[in-house]
């Protein structure tokens, strides 16, 4: 119950927070509408019956995920710069606690680029978007949250160790969207990228996505699906208390948090 | 004087890069960039269903100088008010013109060597064949190019000594860019208003440009072309230029040079 109140309150704060940095309200705002209207101008004349689904769910999702790369990944550094990330690190309502309810916010927060690209898509272009399996969009959905939520986690512990977290964070945006298949599949990237994919949470969770969207014909193949993608979530949520524990030694022993 | 110019050109250009090491530097100037456009090129060959990306290869290197031109340059002001260095510009008995050119100098270097790295790697990758093309004509083009952005980048950095939200600036710039300037998809697309836009921004006159290398020289047309984007270039280093003078006047006179 403790725990619950403290992520709560961590949640709301982050949300605050967040929202008043410029830079965030970009990744919220801004980045979904001009990355809405540069897809759909892309796909425009493709030809291609489904394409708003790789528009909408595209933008939508580069927007999310500019806005983990840029304050969930970033928060600790912030914290840092603040003076404030020893004392976090040090009270008793326990760390991982804290990072949680504030990657918890963020990604709660973030949910809103899908609702602006879809917004973006059908006032600009008036384009179709029909929801084949809505029940299964929602499944869907919580589990893109879960999942993004454990992929932040593993980042933000990695980047507590280091101070140049503004070029990590520059530095993991793009490569994620492309392996990933944020706006097209993945299985037309080359054989030797689809590995890395494949061992990608967010890939699975896209796919859960688009699948939902376009409708479930075979149960069977939406949860092997959604299997492999619980799967892969319960390995990330196991290296980030790994990491977590390491991180919390290595913190202690060198006692260099600020300045790592 | 020109002594001075090069010293102070080279001395900035080092302060900004010196929290990087050698292997930060080539991963945030080339690999970055050159996934970003690899991004691009598999999304145009998936939505534009074509495996000929020279359009795009030739584009989206162009715009591979948003890092330096953009980001590093725009954020010059609010770096040196950061430093506490802006008093000491203002106040100086310098050309105020050479304190914003010595600053695009070194960074318009760079930004022309990223985009040839960019164009010969996304032209070994995506099979671009330049062999037939005039290489002198396409680095003139780049280095007109990166003069234009170079001043569109300082022309920006203005806003960083009267907002503190400069990074929603320039990354709502870089989409302007990318949507605007025919990198992606073609400018005709755009309602006329929009193709408005692309006209007044750098890089469109000159991606024509070396498109035009690709698939048919129209000498007059080049010339105009060419010309076209050296006088924008021009024309944003002035009006940086009096927009500064005026913002300075402004700072001076209300005694906030070092805040917003």
């Amino acid at each position: 119950m403790k725990k619950l109140r403290v992520i709560w309150d961590t949640l709301k704060l982050q949300m605050k927070n967040s929202f008043v940095r410029p830079m965030f309200r970009f990744c919220l705002i801004a980045n979904p509408i001009v990355n809405t209207v540069l897809i759909y101008e892309m796909f425009k004349n493709s030809g291609q019956e489904n394409f708003t689904t790789y528009v909408i769910l595209g933008a939508g999702l580069m927007g999310l995920w500019a806005c983990i790369c840029f304050s969930s990944a970033g928060d600790i550094n912030r914290e840092r710069y603040s003076g404030t990330l020893s004392l976090i690190f040090a009270t008793p309502a326990d760390f991982s606690t804290i990072i949680f309810g504030k990657i918890l916010g963020n990604t709660i927060l973030s949910l809103a680029t899908l609702a602006l690209s879809f917004l973006t898509a059908k006032i600009l272009y008036n384009a179709p978007f029909q929801i084949a399996s809505p029940g299964y969009l929602l499944l869907s959905l919580l589990a893109t949250v879960v999942c993004f939520i454990t992929i932040s986690t593993v980042i933000a512990y990695l980047l507590t160790l280091s101070r140049k977290t503004q070029l990590y964070m520059n530095c993991i945006e793009i490569p994620i969207i492309l392996a990933c298949g944020f706006v097209f599949p993945v299985e037309i990237l080359p054989a030797w990228v689809r590995p890395i994919s494949y061992a990608l949470s967010p890939t699975w969770a896209i796919k859960l996505m688009r699948m939902s969207i376009a409708g479930i014909n075979n149960p069977a193949q939406y949860f092997t699906t959604f299997g492999i993608l619980a799967g892969l979530t319960a390995i990330y949520v196991l290296l980030s208390s790994l990491l977590y524990q390491v991180i919390d030694r290595q913190v202690r022993i060198k006692a260099t948090l600020e300045v790592s | 004087m020109l002594r001075r110019f090069f010293s102070q050109a080279w001395l900035y250009f080092k302060g900004q890069q010196a929290i990087f090491s050698f292997e930060e530097f080539i991963c945030f100037q080339t690999a970055i960039p050159l996934l970003t456009l690899i991004f691009y090129c598999v999304l145009a060959s998936y939505s534009f269903n074509t495996a000929n990306l020279t359009r795009w290869v030739v584009g989206n290197s162009f715009l591979l100088c948003v890092n330096t031109c953009i980001f590093s340059l725009g954020t010059t002001f609010t770096g040196e008010r950061y430093y506490g260095r802006l008093r000491s510009i203002i106040a100086a008995p310098v050309h105020k013109l050479a304190v914003v050119l010595q600053r695009g100098f070194f960074p318009m270097l760079v930004s022309v060597a990223t985009v040839l790295i960019g164009f010969l790697a996304g032209s070994l990758i995506f099979g671009v064949d330049f062999t037939g093309i005039n290489l002198g004509l396409f680095l003139l083009i780049t280095f007109i190019a990166m003069f234009a952005a170079a001043g569109f980048g300082l022309l920006l950095s203005i806003f960083g000594l009267v907002t503190d939200g400069i990074h929603f600036v320039l990354n709502l710039s870089t989409y302007v860019l990318m949507i605007f300037c025919g990198a992606n998809f073609p400018i005709a697309q755009l309602p006329k208003a929009a193709q408005f836009i692309s006209r007044i921004i750098p890089l469109t006159r000159s991606i024509e440009a070396a498109n035009m290398l690709f698939e048919g020289v129209h000498m007059p047309e080049l010339i105009r072309l060419v010309l076209g984007e050296a006088l924008l270039g021009t024309a944003n280093y002035l009006i940086g230029f009096l927009v500064i003078r005026v913002v300075e006047r402004i700072a001076i006179q209300r005694a906030t040079v070092d805040v917003f």
